[in-house]
């Protein structure tokens, strides 16, 4: 929302702060501004000049003007373009040595003329977007007199304005600027000039909770032409656009009093009444802008006899839209429902000046001071204009709300701050709250109707009026007595933290890749899309899926990363997302780690990650599984500790990479959270050295060293303290499809040392299970 | 010749021999003629069976003495060949210590976990426990519970993403506020750091994710001054250094006052300069006392208990520490930008 600081200046009489001052304390106080700029500051200088001959220059469509520029310039000679130069045109003049933001204007030869300055169009001027013929002024206006006048435009945040609906209007941040300054507001508006009387047309609000307000008068005797420079200028610093009179006025009254207005062509409508009514289903309507729209019973329309006439609080109809042969006129000043606004802006992908304001909660009280204020400003704009009869007006006035209680002594402890009765009330006062004393250190505070739609119904709101305008500067810091309290651990959190400091200490490095997966990815992964919780509104078709796993994000980590380095370690912590019916879903943290190598078989950085499960959860054991579809079909393997499963751990398939392998870890951290550290428990030191022997035994080539481990220890029996792989073989003399698998059995007892004869007959024992289980032995 | 003097003669020739010794096998070679089990001194040990016990005892004496002297010099000698041999041996195992040392180095953990770890860190010493929230949440903890009701104007300012099943990407750590309150009750100190999604396009500076720090104290008299106390002691902590902070109004329908807190520019201390857009002063976190409908939302009674809140934008403390240039390296997982941190 942009401001005039003149227009503002114009309704706080006195203020003198400079424009980037004004905007300071506005943030400070009031709302956040994003910056304050000049607006048309050559119009200091630009004043009204009438063209007193117009010579034509052969062989060219300029023009030799002679003009008249008022006592200061004198008369001067310019060449002009313009196809509306004509003696006795009243225009604005540039002098020479101006600069028209980046256009400096000279005194020149032009078209062998001498040019000493120039006429100039409203576009140039920066007061319109007429750049058709230079600026035409009325007949009456003396040359040398400005023709606009510069100004500063402050701009405010919207997102700060969204609890304020009396501040999308200049009269409302005069009133912030008035309180805070500690100056008078002037009000611009005269309600004597809206007389009670009505007129043969009649409203009919069918839904006083969607439209609770419709104000109407009716004028009759319309000109319709350009308004004055001064309002076009105003209305173009804030990027309103200048149209004409009519409607310029009703933009005007918004800017100034937050309060939308429209302004109908009445020869155009049909019947005496304006009707107020939800949208049939289907109704089309056909809008200003050129676009139609079909509308749905949640919608609201301004309607005649034959149909809708306007989009209520959004857009007119084309069909009633002031031209320029309109000499009657129906002028509009309603109130509409904010969240029904809201809605059919949204929903209509319809934004406008007016469903802005009407989404904020605007005040019902408000639509008659703009009629006021439109009435007056329609005569200087339209000489002649007649108002006809009095105010069209449905309305049920909502009771007043209650006035809020105020205790000053829980206002010092929220603030920190013993403020003084009486400056509560003069803030609050200033900002036209009615204060009345409740009881002793109670203040009831009555809040005026254009806080009250939304805005302020507690004595939290209260205490932030008061505290914005003292200023948060004045209280003073004060520790927080707080109890002694050890806080509460989330152990599954640093679980976390420690599980990525080991496995960075292992030299992976964490990715974060987004919850999100596109369907593409789910797919080549063979995760079946429907499985998967679909974003509904997706910008893009990857974000259309929440991720089942860190697999895809990993899988493209690794690919971008491969066209640099030939060999890299990366992990993310992040949750899968599976969905539940009727349920939020369950989020279950995993870890995943990825070892990516150029060259190479892929069997040693699929052990480097059997390592780090082991790191990771000691003692975990890897159980060949059967691949998946994204994984190498014979290295495949599920992560088991302490009897469950936890993960898996498998090479990606190799189809799935341009070059090199990659192995991948998987693993479910809930539940390995869940299950925590294994107990510890202290075992006495054995007393008496162990002895060890060898085995190699032979096997066929899928025979797993992890289940002849098992074997060997469950032969061993109790005395068995550990059994270490030393390496296999394979060659003459075995068979081709014969290996060979050595191990070294260490074996202790309690009370004593194994004797030769004890350890051989330990040995034969194994040897025998071995046997009998269909093993051979080496020698 | 008597055997003292044939002994005399063998222990200067074998001195001789032993200390002229060019290499160990020579060496070696005289350590046998004379020391060995068969050499000179033992064949004259053999011999005093036939002398008199006089004779013998003092042959005895004399040999033994010999004996030691040329096992002596044996050592000496061994000792000195050994140690030859080994300094030629190790000349030879000479190492390029320049060269690279093979094997992984510890990787690195994301610039985001660094900071979260910090700031859980730095919190958990203020008596702040560190709560999670789920990523995806409902409609009520996101927006109703936090005073944003349906068709409120503030819905608008957080695109939302929405899910097939009705719910929502949690649009900020907030609703974690309502969680804890439920979870813990009062009073309660409590962060919740973590992802949060915004339904925008993405470019240099607008991320559809980023990560918030949201943080609340729930006491019976909690007070803006308190607020302002405990902001100022926090960012001291995260600056490192003392700060100038203010507060000016901010719209937050889930506080009430709603405050932005700015800190006095680090960079020109206050004076204007480009980062802080002249205007001294940098717009760091949105905070506020708690909205008595939130604590209701809670379950927890306004009258009695109230609190402050606020929200720090990880995301952007992350690119203002290290000067980062484009939000999107954040989730590109590119090992080049990673591995600075
Ligand atoms: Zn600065």
């Amino acid at each position: 929302m942009k401001f005039s600081y003149e227009w503002l200046r114009e309704l706080v009489p006195g203020l003198d702060v400079p424009p980037a001052e004004l905007t300071a304390r506005i943030t400070m106080k009031t709302a956040e501004c994003e910056g304050v700029e000049s607006f048309a500051p050559w119009l200091e200088r630009v004043c009204a000049a009438r063209v007193i001959e117009v010579t034509p220059i052969e062989g060219s469509h300029n023009v030799v003007a002679r003009i008249d520029a008022g006592p200061e310039f004198g008369e001067r000679q310019v060449v002009c373009g313009a196809p509306n130069c004509r003696t006795g045109l009243v225009t604005a003049y540039v002098p020479a040595g101006l600069s028209l933001g980046s256009r400096q204007i000279r005194r020149a030869l032009v078209a062998g003329h001498d040019s000493d300055g120039m006429l100039a169009s409203g576009a140039e001027l920066g007061i319109n977007r007429d750049a058709e013929g230079v600026l035409e002024l009325p007949q009456d206006t003396a040359p040398g007199t400005a023709v606009a006048a510069p100004d500063w435009v402050i701009e405010v945040d919207n997102k700060s304005l969204t609890h304020r609906p009396d501040l999308w209007g200049h009269h409302g941040m005069a009133r912030e600027v008035a309180a805070f300054s500690g100056l008078p507001l002037k009000d611009p508006v005269d309600l004597t000039l809206v007389p009670a009387a009505g007129h043969e047309w009649t409203v009919e609000i069918e839904d006083f909770a969607a439209a609770p307000r419709y104000s109407a008068l009716v004028f009759e005797n319309v000109t319709v032409g350009p308004s004055p420079a001064w309002m076009q200028a105003r209305l173009e610093a804030l990027d309103l656009n200048p149209i004409s009179n009519i409607v310029d006025v009703t933009n005007l009254v918004m800017a100034e009093l937050a309060q939308p207005m429209h302004a109908f062509d009445l020869d155009k409508l049909h019947g005496k009444k304006i009707i107020v009514r939800h949208a049939k289903e289907g109704e089309s309507f056909a809008a200003l802008n050129g676009e139609s729209y079909t509308l749905a019973p949640r919608h609201i329309v301004i309607a005649d006899e034959s149909g809708a006439i306007a989009l209520g609080g959004v857009i007119g109809g084309a069909g009633s839209a002031i031209s320029a042969g309109t000499t009657r006129i129906v002028l509009e000043s309603a109130n509409f429902d904010a969240a029904t606004i809201r809605k059919t802006s949204s929903e209509l992908k319809l934004r406008t000046d007016a469903s802005m304001r009407f989404e904020k909660a605007q005040d019902p009280v408000n639509t008659t001071r703009a009629l006021a204020r439109a009435v007056e400003l329609f005569q200087d704009v339209s000489p002649g204009i007649r108002l006809v009869g009095g105010l069209i007006d449905a309305w049920k006035p909502a009771p007043a709300p209650a006035p809020i209680e105020l205790p000053l002594d829980w206002l010092d402890q929220k603030l920190g701050l013993a403020v003084p009765a009486e400056r509560v009330r003069a803030i609050l006062e200033s900002l036209e709250f009615r204060v009345e004393e409740a009881r002793p250190g109670v203040f009831a505070v009555h809040v005026p109707s254009w806080r009250a739609t939304k805005d302020i119904t507690i004595k939290d709101d209260l205490l932030e009026e008061v505290g914005r305008v003292i200023g948060y500067a004045e209280v003073p810091l004060e520790a927080p007595l707080q109890p002694v309290r050890r806080p509460w651990v989330n152990r599954e959190r640093l679980y976390h933290h420690e599980v990525r400091e080991m496995t960075a200490a292992q030299g992976f490095t964490e990715v974060s890749n987004y919850s999100f997966v596109s369907e593409e990815m789910a797919r080549r992964f063979g995760f079946a899309p429907d499985d998967h919780l679909r974003v509904a509104n997706p910008i893009s078709i990857e974000q259309g899926l929440m991720r089942l796993s860190l697999l895809p994000g990993m899988h493209r980590c690794v690919t971008e990363n491969a066209k640099r380095f030939d060999e890299f370690r990366l992990f993310e912590i992040g949750s899968e997302i599976h969905k539940r019916a009727g349920a939020l879903p369950d989020e279950i943290p995993h870890f995943m780690a990825a070892l990516y190598r150029k060259q190479g078989d892929g069997s040693a950085a699929l052990l480097e990650l059997k390592r780090l499960a082991d790191c990771l959860l000691p003692g975990a054991a890897a159980r060949p599984a059967e691949a998946r579809g994204y994984e190498h079909p014979a290295r495949s393997a599920e992560v088991v500790w302490r009897g469950e499963t936890l993960g898996r751990l498998y090479e990606l398939h190799p189809a799935l990479l341009e070059a090199g392998r990659a192995a991948v870890l998987d693993l479910d951290l809930r539940k390995a959270f869940e299950m925590g550290p294994e107990p510890k428990r202290y075992t006495p030191l054995r007393r008496f050295p162990g002895s060890s022997f060898d085995l190699s035994v032979v096997a066929g080539l899928r025979v797993l060293a992890g289940d002849l481990i098992a074997s060997i220890r469950a032969a061993t029996g109790e005395c068995c303290d550990a059994v270490e792989y030393l390496y296999s073989y394979r060659g003459q003399p075995l068979a081709e499809d014969r290996q060979s698998l050595s191990f070294r059995i260490t074996v202790s007892a309690a009370d004593h040392t194994f004797s030769n004869e004890e350890l051989t007959a330990i040995r034969n024992g194994v040897m025998d299970a071995l046997r009998a289980q269909g093993f051979d032995l080496r020698a | 010749m008597s055997i003292a003097d044939t002994l005399t003669e063998l222990e200067t020739r074998a001195a001789a021999l032993l200390d002229d010794a060019e290499d160990a096998e020579a060496l070696e070679t005289a350590r046998v003629e004379f020391l060995g089990r068969k050499g000179a001194l033992a064949g004259i040990s053999k011999e005093m069976g036939r002398l008199t016990p006089e004779e013998r005892a003092q042959v005895g004496r004399l040999l033994n003495g010999v004996k030691q002297n040329l096992e002596a010099r044996y050592e000496t000698r061994k000792a000195g060949f050994e140690r030859a041999a080994l300094d030629a041996r190790l000349a030879g195992e000479w190492l390029d210590l320049t060269l690279p040392a093979p094997g992984p180095r510890p990787g690195r953990l994301h610039p985001l976990t660094q900071i979260m770890r910090e700031l859980e860190d730095l919190f958990t010493s203020l008596g702040f426990a560190v709560v999670d929230g789920p990523e995806v949440e409902t409609e009520w903890y996101n927006f109703d519970a936090l005073n944003i009701p349906p068709a409120h104007p503030a819905r608008d300012a957080q695109d939302t993403f929405w899910m097939e099943d009705g719910h929502l990407l949690r649009t900020h750590t907030s609703p974690v506020q309502v969680r804890a309150m439920e979870r813990f009750g009062a009073p309660l100190r409590i962060i919740a750091p973590g992802r949060v999604f915004r339904n925008e396009e993405l470019d240099a500076s607008h991320e559809h994710t980023f990560y918030q720090l949201e943080g609340m104290m729930v006491d019976r008299h909690v007070s803006v001054g308190h607020m302002l106390y405990f902001m100022k002691s926090l960012l001291a902590a995260i600056f490192g250094r003392e700060v100038t902070v203010r507060l000016r109004p901010g719209f937050f329908p889930f506080v009430e006052p709603g405050f932005e807190l700015d800190i006095q520019c680090l960079l020109c201390g206050g004076k204007g300069c480009p980062v802080c857009k002249q205007s001294g002063w940098v717009e760091l976190l949105p905070c506020g006392l708690v909205h008595p409908n939130v604590l209701r939302a809670g379950g927890l009674d306004p009258e009695e208990w109230n609190g402050f809140a606020f929200g720090l934008g990880l995301t952007r403390l992350v690119m203002m520490r290290y000067g980062i240039d484009d939000i999107r390296h954040l989730a590109a997982g590119d090992l080049r930008f990673l591995r600075q941190f």
